[in-house]
């Protein structure tokens, strides 16, 4: 069997061992990376079969849980990495051809760096390696966005780093609080002990962690940076972002509050929360004329979509969320990967400039087509078992605050539909140019791929439901969570 | 206008944190993994110094983590930078000799005390990134005391950076195959207090040092050359 | 005073934390904005240190045989204070990067300036 560790550390050897590569040549960086994220790919597709039964626990350096770090390879944290690799891969095609412009191992050493922090995130189960990882995510985000060096880029960059280093200020307070409380740092111990304090300082706590995670995760007032960043970072990038960055950001506010605090009292408030970052998200979205500004406000809906579904409580509710997370990173991803190609052909961000796409780039507006239906909900694709779920799951907790809500949701589905119609009329109108100038092959390689993906399980949901379900009942599973851990002792 | 809601906010959280801290008390702590590993600490990796063992050891991987952030700093510094074509400083006056021959000389000095400290991480207080920070100190003192030589070759600091990442890597990668856990003590711990003890303790903090200490100064030389 | 004797550290460290928030939060230069970010970073580095300390404890260094675990601080809080301040300042380095390159395209590092993008 595979050490679950090699996961964190293959695309960080990857990413420490490109300058070295860089004096021989600067494109070999772009292979390190697609390999990398190849190999991360296939060892969680050999790893899903041993997670069945009992998540494995990586004990580094040997040491016991509370004395030492473990990582927790769950089938939760199994579908998450998958998710990254996926997409890591897949954009790494893309990239090839995408990124010539500055200083491109930079870039790609960025990139590895990125999915290492990410991947880190959601296997740890220590609340201090938490805060690392998440670091590391939130500072290769920082630098990505700010790429491409032109105003806006450069710009988006400050602003996302001023807010998300005040956040990360706040994480550590709540550490330095939890530690002071409960005098250990691991989070089956801390969660073990939690209900025999109480102390106004837990609540403050809780509170300041869901500031801080909540800053990255997008939720309501939290989320001024991110249309600017979204927008003005190279293409394959957002698609990154919105695909999985805010996600894992929300994982981190759930597992705070569902596995260490156990804090089930709150997740009306989440679900409310959820609902209003939803429309604020959409009703955003309908007025904008740059098209990657309106994909990000799209995201910030859907981010508030997830968190609805996953505060319903109910592991029904939890697999609806998943659901969504991976219909919405293949979505946005391909939504965001075809933009990018789009722009540079149209030769502008504004979507009455794209008149005509629909001939002059077939194949790239009908994979756009594709994606747009499918992040909607529409039935043949992956969006639709993800939305199904969670309204079904909503209407059977039988409580009138959860129907005025999905009613909510519905309504917010409607706007969406009403400006990505806007959006899709204005790629496929006649204009009489009939000459094909795709993007390469380089670029149509993973859109045809996400494309493929978002049809297959969209018909056959059963290759995925399984899993998912498995994964959310795991979640939910707290004291099963806490004994798997600290039994290990 | 919005220094006064701000003011009233920051007054808010002020009186709320101050008044809930009374349950933490001071002086006391209730923390079950301190006496774990003070008294279990020179047993299980041979280093006198227990902050040592916990961070290189113990805590092992965080430590991984930050030294990856302190390279993404860099990488990142480095990328936003970039410019097409190296654009020539203008010619600075040279400084003077008093100032130049006090900086060279100064300069090894410095170097030799940042090694010390991270070479005796496991014995006193100290280790890889305070001695990697003292370094970084000494390249400075020649950027801004002797104008007129041109400075380390950027290409070094790039090598020395990547080899200590890779190193720190490959050593938890050796734990893995002898001991069967990533980063796990497998050299002989040795007599404590002596310079060669701790097993890989030693080991991992010269590559922090040596890492830490040319990303900072790459940082830096950046800053610098860029305006 | 005893309430401020007592909790001597933990009002100075949040102290720290709310000057460096007002700073952030009432400033228009971007420079002074990072500043405050720094004092925030301080402030907090200090409220961990402030969790482990013991009543008349010494450090936790076996230097000589005879001393007792007993009498030493939590080693845990240092360790993660070492990784705090690297954190903090990696962050620090890559914000004044990036107001360098700022000034470099706006010509002016006044926040209320730089509002390009608009809503």
């Amino acid at each position: 069997m595979v050490n679950p560790v090699l996961l964190i550390i293959i695309p960080l050897t990857g990413a420490f061992a490109i300058p070295l590569f860089g004096f021989i040549s600067k494109y070999i960086s772009k292979y390190i990376s697609l390999i990398s994220t190849l190999v991360m790919a296939v060892i969680v597709g050999s790893l899903i079969p041993k997670v069945i039964n009992n998540p494995i626990i990586v004990m580094i350096g040997g040491f016991k849980p509370p004395f030492g770090i473990n990582l927790v390879v769950s089938p939760l944290s199994l579908f998450f990495v998958g998710v990254i690799s996926l997409l890591g891969f897949l954009v790494s095609i893309y990239a090839i051809k995408y990124i010539d412009d500055g200083d491109i191992d930079k870039y790609h050493l960025l990139f590895l760096l990125f999915i290492t922090g990410a991947t880190g995130v959601v296997l740890t189960g220590d609340i201090f390696n938490l805060f690392v990882f998440f670091e590391i995510l939130c500072i290769s985000s920082y630098a990505l966005v700010a790429y491409n060096r032109d105003k806006d880029g450069v710009e988006a960059g400050i602003k996302y780093l001023i807010q998300g280093s005040v956040g990360s200020a706040f994480i550590l307070i709540g550490i330095a609080l939890l530690y002071g409380l409960c005098g250990s740092l691991n989070m089956a111990d801390i969660a073990s002990q939690i209900h025999s304090v109480n102390s106004p300082l837990l609540s403050l706590s809780l509170f300041l962690f869901l500031t801080g995670f909540g800053i990255e995760a997008a939720i309501f007032p939290l989320n001024g940076w991110l249309p600017d960043a979204h927008s003005s970072a190279p293409s394959t990038i957002s698609a990154v972002l919105s695909g999985f960055a805010i996600e894992i950001g929300l994982y981190a506010v759930l597992r705070i509050v569902c596995t260490v605090f156990g804090a089930t009292d709150i997740l009306h408030f989440l679900a409310g929360l959820g609902i209003f970052t939803l429309l604020i998200g959409e009703i955003s979205a309908f007025k904008q004329d740059d098209i990657k500004r309106l994909l990000a406000y799209s995201s910030i809906g859907q981010i508030g979509l997830i968190l609805f579904a996953f505060s319903l409580g109910s592991p029904e509710g939890v697999a609806g969320g998943l659901f969504h997370i991976l219909s919405h990173a293949l979505s946005k991803g391909l939504l965001f990967l075809a933009a990018g190609y789009m722009i540079y052909k149209a030769g502008s961000r504004e979507i009455g400039k794209m008149k005509g796409l629909g001939t002059r780039m077939p194949v790239t507006s009908f994979c756009f087509l594709i994606g747009v239906f499918s992040l909607v909900g529409l039935p043949p694709f992956i969006g639709f078992p993800g939305k199904f779920i969670i309204i079904k799951s909503a209407l059977s907790t039988n409580q009138g605050y959860f129907f005025v809500l999905v009613g909510a949701a519905l309504l917010g589905t409607v706007i969406e539909i009403s400006y990505f119609f806007k959006l899709l009329q204005n790629i496929f109108s006649k204009t009489g140019e009939d000459k094909v100038d795709e993007a390469p092959l380089s670029a149509l390689i993973p859109i045809i791929i996400m494309a493929l993906i978002i049809l297959a399980v969209g018909v056959y949901p059963e290759i995925v439901s399984r899993f998912l379900h498995l994964a959310s009942a795991n979640f939910m599973d707290r004291m099963g969570y806490i004994n798997n851990i600290l039994g290990a002792l | 206008m919005r220094k006064v809601i701000s003011f009233i906010l920051i007054v808010i959280i002020a009186v709320g944190a101050f008044s809930s801290l009374r349950e933490i008390p001071f002086g006391a702590t209730k923390s079950r993994v301190r006496e774990y590993y003070l008294d279990n600490g020179i047993k299980q990796t041979g280093a006198t110094n227990i902050v040592t063992s916990v961070v290189v050891n113990y805590r092992g991987f965080d430590t991984l983590g930050e030294v990856t952030v302190l390279f993404l700093a860099s990488i990142g510094l480095s990328a936003v930078l970039y410019r097409k074509k190296e654009e020539r400083r203008k010619k600075r006056r040279e400084s003077s000799l008093i100032l130049y021959t006090g900086c060279r000389f100064l300069f090894p000095l410095i170097l030799l005390f940042g090694s010390y400290i991270f070479i005796h991480g496991h014995l006193t207080p100290g280790g890889g990134f305070q001695g990697g920070a003292i370094i970084a100190s000494g390249f400075l003192l020649t950027m801004l005391g002797c104008w007129g030589w041109e400075g380390i070759n950027r290409n070094r600091f790039k090598i020395t950076e990547s080899l200590s990442g890779l190193a720190f890597v490959v050593v938890g990668l050796l734990g893995l195959l002898y001991g069967g856990y990533f980063l796990f003590n497998y050299l002989p711990k040795g007599i404590p207090n002596q310079l060669f003890s701790a097993g890989i303790i030693p080991l991992v903090y010269i590559a922090i040092g040596f890492k830490v200490g040319s990303e900072i100064a790459g940082i830096i030389n950046d800053m610098v050359r860029s305006g | 005073m005893e309430f401020i004797e007592n909790y001597l550290y933990y009002i100075a460290s949040f102290g720290l934390i709310l000057i460096g928030l007002y700073i952030m939060l009432v400033k228009d230069n971007l420079i002074k904005i990072i500043i405050g970010l720094s004092i925030i970073d301080t402030g907090v580095n200090i409220l961990i240190i402030s969790m482990g300390y013991l009543k008349k404890g010494t450090a936790p260094i076996f230097s000589r045989e005879s001393l007792l675990p007993s009498r030493m601080v939590d080693p845990v809080p240092q360790a993660l204070v070492l990784t705090a301040i690297v954190i903090g300042v990696a962050i620090l380095a890559l914000a004044l990067t990036l107001a360098i390159v700022l000034y470099r395209h706006y010509g002016t590092l006044n926040v209320r300036k730089i509002r390009d993008l608009k809503w």
